[in-house]
């Protein structure tokens, strides 16, 4: 799972952003509102964390704004204010969630896992296809009730060819899943990831669409 | 006691005493007014009857002095009234009840006499040698007197419970305004300071339903501008405990050098809220009525080194200080005043780039020292330059706790200063903050001008 932060308090980004990476999620951290927009437009992620403090703009208005736009991502806003017509507010603005700061990392997680399951359409957390289940809150894998151990980009690798259920992701879509701005990329590090995949959990797992990308075998392994 | 009680109380009360005095004067003029007219009834029946036999002579010169011949009889014509006619001492003619005895013991006029455990009332006439003694029965008289009084006294206490009971009614329905008024604040939630409207009011509570309606303004906006503060004051408190929260959280799930990374952001943000959590209880205090004497005389260049000292421990040089106060006694405590200054100066820092220096100058006026920090940073609008001083703004998502320029401000204003935030034509700002002296101290000619002062 990638996510965008647009959080304008370094001492806070900081920490979101490595304890999302801890819980291995894929994490960009931008400060202004400006920055939000470019890193929407150039990259594909899967769930927005928006605080409302924003120097350049007021969160609330970009998340009209991008809502507007038609941005159908779902978000998440982190606030420091607790009145109800704030919260109010920000959920009529166009979030799917609403997080009270301090919050706990473990509760943030949870949500964000929530958020992006509703939006897949799913109504519990755990990915089942076949006899592989995935829970990707918690990370387990498990291949005919059996744990698979996977190393933290096999598993978002593995999350984000189950979210896309069958459709075909580029690789470029696949890299965006599994790294940041800031992670340097080696150029064969998808097709490595890939073949460790194919070695834990079956070798047609993964089918490979020529030219086009990767997609989820329909076939169960 | 409830006030509809306590009316009916004091009027029924007031009435009583005044009516009953008036009752108990008139009762006694009474009682005088109908003894006065028995005894004239006594003496005017004594009269008719000596004139009625003084008329006929005859009917009675004959009878005297024989005894045994009966006397006169008269019949009893008023209940209780007694007559008596005596000639020389013999009694020649009398009515039934009349009382016998000594008549010719008394003498003329009224007398009160007891005869056979009887009182009587008598008037004694002697006229033309009759003796005419008409006596009333006092008993009588006493229960004329009491029926009279009870004939005048019982019209008179009911009109008295009367009028008591239409005062109970009369206060009750005199005070229904107000019970509508008590009831229609009672009708709200503690937390409902909107004015009170569209309640029928009488028109003389107006005034009281005017007052309750400032109040309630006055409350209100009190009661907004505290919550806005405390709401703030959450916000400024939440930002670094949520920072310490993450990267505690963070650390406990890593190891080694991202651990070690995120204790350290951890204890920068203990640092952010220790400096948040201080300053608002320094702009709390110099708002509030705490006491800041530490007998520390307030040496204005004294207060400019140990606030440039405060500002930037490790890099002193990133100030430059020009001073023509040296002596000038300022009249505030010295911690406020380092305060007021080190706030100023740490500002100025965090705004400018940190190759430049940040200049403070402290010039002396006549009763008055002005201190003046000019960075070279971006600056400030001019709408942002108001903006400033209110508590909790901070430039974009700078470091401070936004409340620097408040406490400036506040203890400006308590110690009869000032402070102004000035942009300098040459770029950067200038906070101008002019603290009284006490007038002690060397007098020095320089005045600071109003143009930017910073060279």
């Amino acid at each position: 799972m990638r996510v965008l932060l647009i959080e304008d308090d370094e001492l806070i980004a900081h920490g979101i952003l490595a304890g999302l990476r801890a819980h291995g999620l894929t994490v960009d951290g931008v400060h202004t509102a400006a920055q939000a927009e470019a890193a929407l437009s150039a990259v594909h992620c899967d769930v927005v964390i928006l605080d409302l403090g924003l120097p350049d703009e007021d969160g609330m208005r970009l998340l009209g704004r991008l809502r507007a736009s038609g941005m159908a991502l779902p978000v998440l806003i982190l606030s420091a204010r607790d009145a109800v017509q704030d919260r109010v507010a920000g959920l009529r603005a166009g979030a799917d969630d609403y997080l009270l700061k301090p919050f706990d990392l473990d509760e943030l997680v949870a949500r964000l896992h929530a958020l992006l399951r509703r939006a897949a359409g799913r109504s519990v957390d755990v990915i089942e296809h076949g006899p592989l289940r995935l829970d990707p809150a918690s990370g387990e894998v498990t291949l005919h009730g059996q744990p698979v151990v996977l190393s933290r980009r096999e598993l978002a690798l593995l999350a984000a060819l189950l979210q896309a259920r069958g459709r075909i992701l580029s690789p470029d879509q696949l890299k965006d899943s599994l790294y940041d701005f800031s992670e340097e990329i080696e150029s064969n590090a998808l097709s490595v990831h890939i073949h460790h995949l194919r070695r834990k959990l079956g070798a047609d797992i993964i089918e490979t669409v020529r030219g086009v990308g990767y997609r989820f075998s329909r076939v169960s392994a | 006691m409830t006030l509809r009680l306590r009316l009916l109380l004091m009027i029924g009360v007031s009435m009583l005493l005044l009516w009953g005095g008036v009752a108990i004067w008139m009762l006694h003029g009474l009682e005088e007014e109908m003894q006065r007219t028995l005894d004239q009834r006594l003496e005017m029946s004594a009269h008719m009857v000596a004139g009625l036999m003084s008329q006929n002579p005859a009917a009675w010169e004959g009878r005297t002095g024989k005894a045994g011949v009966s006397t006169l009889s008269m019949p009893e014509t008023v209940k209780g009234l007694a007559c008596q006619v005596s000639l020389r001492g013999e009694v020649i003619a009398s009515t039934p009840g009349a009382a016998p005895g000594a008549i010719d013991q008394v003498g003329p006029g009224f007398v009160d006499r007891e005869v056979k455990g009887e009182h009587w009332r008598s008037y004694t006439l002697d006229k033309l040698g009759l003796r005419v003694t008409t006596s009333d029965r006092l008993s009588g008289r006493s229960t004329l007197l009491r029926n009279v009084m009870v004939a005048a006294v019982v019209p008179f206490v009911v009109a008295l419970l009367g009028s008591l009971l239409v005062l109970w009614f009369g206060v009750g329905s005199g005070l229904r305004p107000l019970e509508r008024l008590r009831q229609v604040l009672a009708s709200r939630t503690p937390d409902s300071l909107t004015p009170i409207e569209n309640a029928p009011i009488a028109r003389d509570l107006q005034p009281l339903v005017n007052t309750l309606n400032h109040l309630l303004a006055r409350v209100s906006e009190t009661f907004s501008r505290e919550r806005r503060f405390t709401s703030d004051a959450a916000h400024e408190l939440r930002t670094p405990l949520t920072a310490i929260k993450i990267h505690l959280q963070v650390a406990r799930i890593t190891h080694g050098q991202e651990a070690a990374v995120a204790m350290d952001y951890a204890e920068e943000g203990v640092a952010r809220l220790q400096h948040s959590l201080s300053q608002l209880l320094t702009l709390s205090q110099v708002e509030g009525t705490v006491s800041w004497e530490d007998g520390h005389l307030a040496e204005a260049n004294e207060v400019a080194l140990l606030a440039m000292r405060d500002a930037t421990p490790e890099a002193p040089e990133r100030i430059e200080l020009d001073s023509d106060a040296s002596g000038a006694e300022l009249v505030l405590p010295q911690a406020l005043a380092v305060t007021a200054l080190r706030n100023l100066l740490e500002n100025a820092l965090r705004h400018s780039p940190a190759s430049n220096s940040v200049r403070l100058e402290v010039r002396r006026g006549p009763d008055t020292v002005c201190f003046s920090v000019c960075d070279r940073g971006p600056g400030l609008s001019d709408a942002t330059l108001v903006l400033a001083k209110q508590r909790f703004w901070r430039r974009g998502s700078g470091r401070g706790s936004g409340l620097g320029l408040s406490i400036v401000v506040a203890i400006a204003e308590r110690f009869g200063g000032s402070f102004e935030l000035l942009q300098r034509p040459e770029g950067g700002l200038e906070a101008r903050l002019i603290l009284p002296t006490t007038g002690r101290g060397i007098t020095s000619l320089n005045h600071f001008t109003d143009s930017s002062s910073c060279a």
